[in-house]
């Protein structure tokens, strides 16, 4: 009864705010919505989104910008960990710098993205000037490309962090002691890697993953300012209905962020059943 | 639903600060009554002024100018809340219809033309017939009909103007000594000199009138485009539009792979020289831009000699304004010979006025006529010689959802 009061603050923002936010959402996707005269509830704008190719062009595009981040992400932040763990003259420093980028917001990131990689960025007017290119359209496209290389780098550059800290927590709490063992039966590096160090962070690892894909893959601002015009990824594809001047484009633009919300909580489903090994 | 829905919002309500003076949600009361009544129920409230943020100066304008006036003279405090698409306000106003908010809404007012304006009457959004109320509403030529209809839709009462704009493109004479100047040269001009074009993908404001304006030149003039939407016609103008400008698209910035995303971000292509041209619907912002250092000194506005779209643009009130009293006064400040002089000030802003000099006293049309203009703005005698007008919102939403299809795909 008392955890019951103590949560009841926090329960009660994320139910009524975030679960009302989402019942809106869900009754406005079905073509609900009296003041413009939708009151005949149907499936209908699904229908629409699904038989979209725009649509699928957006969600494979969201999903590969999830995928890949989480991925550069892991790789670069289980490395840093490693490294990060054994005490070395200057780990205080690189310690905090490693941490820098967690203080600093996605969209400042992205505009420093911005400032260095477009072809008109300092990385271009370097090159420029060591005659590497005569205008700046012969500077590699790094932002607005097909491939998302811009805001792919800025996800990696910020999340990295986040889930080393974490990983890093794990292989403290773990200590050295297993993979002194390991050593002590003659198991080389990759295998102390593969059989000790990665089964034990693996679901901290997991749910961290879990939490940066959910992000990546509905988060607005980032592709909204590195992204190419088209395709556009989901959350800018969806809020592009939410803001079309024809009112009938909404019950749209409510059905791609359902799908958002529904990919989302698949992505901390996986994160609780990691947690829960854990 | 609807409960859960209402429910929300009440909570979201309670959190925010009490809103302080009298409640002048009810119009009624307002329309025709006493302007010094009107007045003395706005002294001490606030007012909060929704308008596109993307401009430092018209933003300095807004925050310090008209709000140091409300604040010295009325005693109202001005929010001014900035936003990137004004369809976001529209929204807010929308939801909170939706919810049952009919007299406590967040919006008062909100800068607006065109298919938001059309929006907002559709949903009975807009509250209307006080524009008489308005002392300064004496200044409004309602018989001009680029202002008695905002993108050929009626205003019926339920805007005022304040500003009129008029597109004009801008170059950078250091790299072009001769930039095209009508639609049919810039076809060719960027055929010849690949990659130093591009324009904003609709829905982008003024990507979207930029298309337009080819639009206009494949019709060969708006002439036959003006009126209710023609399904006919829009095929057949529409199929050579996106043509001319699926050609076009191997030649412009990055092939045409991708498009920006909002004139600021065109701007900075311009200020960059990654592009060679730019445009925008207010003329004088190549003026600004120079002056505040974003675009180099040789940077110069230019008009087109087979004509450039102009528009006129306004102000609304919700229908569920608490505050309608201190918007009425905002307005009515808006409106004002001093306001409309400060803001046609190159150093400003340098918008042309919404009202009608003529219907001021001869010392307004004095100091009107010593404003000065900004030398690498293009003149607006030059400009105005050759004005197209704007389509019905019919035709603007079938020709960027045809972009989208055709062309930005």
């Amino acid at each position: 009864m008392r955890v019951a009061l103590l949560l009841a603050p926090a329960l009660s923002v994320i139910v009524v705010l975030f679960g009302g936010g989402m019942a809106v959402a869900v009754s406005r996707s079905v073509g609900w919505m009296p003041v413009i005269g939708l009151t005949d509830p149907s499936l209908a704008a699904y229908a629409v989104v699904f038989a979209d190719p725009d649509f699928w062009a957006s969600f494979a595009l969201s999903l590969h910008i999830a995928l890949t981040s989480t991925a550069l992400a892991a790789v670069l932040a289980v490395a840093s960990a490693l490294l990060l763990r054994h005490s070395f003259a200057g780990r205080g420093i690189v310690a905090f710098l490693f941490q820098l980028n967690l203080t600093v917001p996605h969209l400042v990131g992205a505009i420093g993205i911005l400032y260095l990689f477009s072809q008109s960025g300092a990385f271009a007017r370097l090159a420029y000037q060591a005659g590497a290119i005569a205008v700046p359209g012969d500077f590699p496209a790094l932002v607005f490309d097909p491939y998302a290389i811009g805001i792919i780098a800025q996800y990696v550059w910020k999340e990295a962090p986040f889930i080393g800290l974490i990983v890093l927590a794990n292989l403290q709490s773990v200590g050295e002691d297993w993979e002194g063992v390991a050593r002590s039966l003659g198991a080389g590096p990759w295998q102390r890697l593969r059989h000790v160090v990665l089964p034990m962070i693996g679901p901290g690892l997991v749910s961290a993953c879990a939490i940066v894909f959910a992000f990546a893959f509905g988060a607005y601002e980032i592709p909204a300012l590195l992204g190419a015009s088209h395709p556009p990824a989901m959350p800018v594809a969806a809020y592009r209905a939410f803001t079309d001047v024809d009112l009938a484009q909404r019950p749209r633009a409510m059905a791609m962020s359902v799908v958002i919300a529904v990919v989302a909580g698949v992505a901390i489903w996986a994160y609780l059943r990691a947690a829960r090994r854990a | 639903m609807r409960d859960i829905h209402t429910t929300v919002l009440a909570a979201a309500m309670t959190v925010l600060p009490a809103l302080a003076a009298a409640d002048t949600d009810d119009g009624d009361s307002l329309i025709g009554a006493d302007w010094d009544t009107i007045v003395a129920q706005a002294r001490g409230g606030e007012v909060n002024f929704f308008l596109w943020g993307g401009s430092d100066d018209i933003n300095r304008y807004v925050t310090e100018y008209v709000g140091g006036i409300l604040a010295d003279d009325y005693d109202i405090t001005l929010n001014r809340v900035g936003l990137n698409d004004t369809a976001e306000a529209v929204n807010i106003v929308l939801g909170e219809a939706e919810a049952g908010i009919d007299d406590a809404g967040s919006v008062d007012m909100i800068w607006i033309n065109g298919e938001n304006f059309r929006t907002m009457k559709q949903a009975d959004l807009a509250w209307c017939g006080y524009v008489d109320t308005l002392p300064n509403g004496a200044l409004i030529d309602w018989d001009n009909p680029s202002i008695a209809n905002d993108f050929g839709l009626p205003v019926d009462g339920c805007e005022v103007p304040w500003s009129t704009a008029q597109f004009a493109f801008a170059t950078n004479t250091a790299l072009v000594e001769d930039p095209p100047r009508s639609i049919a040269e810039l076809i060719d001009w960027v055929a010849d000199n690949p990659g130093q074009f591009t324009y904003p993908a609709p829905p982008d404001f003024n990507g979207a009138v930029f298309v337009r304006h080819v639009f206009y030149h494949a019709a060969g003039g708006p002439d036959r485009l003006l009126g209710d939407f023609d399904q006919a016609t829009f095929d057949a103008v529409a199929a050579e539009t996106w043509d001319i400008l699926n050609a076009m698209e191997p030649d412009l910035w990055r092939e045409g792979a991708t498009y920006p995303q909002s004139l600021s971000a065109m701007e900075q292509l311009f200020a960059n020289q990654e592009v060679a041209l730019t445009f925008n619907y207010e003329p004088a912002s190549v003026g600004v831009n120079i002056e505040n250092g974003t675009f180099p000194p040789t940077a110069r506005g230019y008009a087109l000699t087979d004509g450039t779209i102009a528009n006129t643009n306004y102000t609304v009130i919700p229908y569920n304004s608490p505050n309608k009293a201190a918007a009425l006064v905002l307005q009515n400040v808006l409106l004002s010979v001093e306001a409309q002089i400060e803001k046609a000030d190159p150093a400003v802003w340098g918008a042309r006025p919404g009202i009608d000099f003529g219907r001021a006293d001869a010392a307004a049309q004095a100091a009107f006529a010593a404003v000065g203009r900004h030398p690498d703005v293009v003149p607006v005698a030059e400009l105005s010689a050759n004005a197209l007008p704007e389509l019905q919102a019919d035709w603007i939403a079938a020709i960027e959802q045809g972009w989208l299809d055709n062309v930005g795909n």
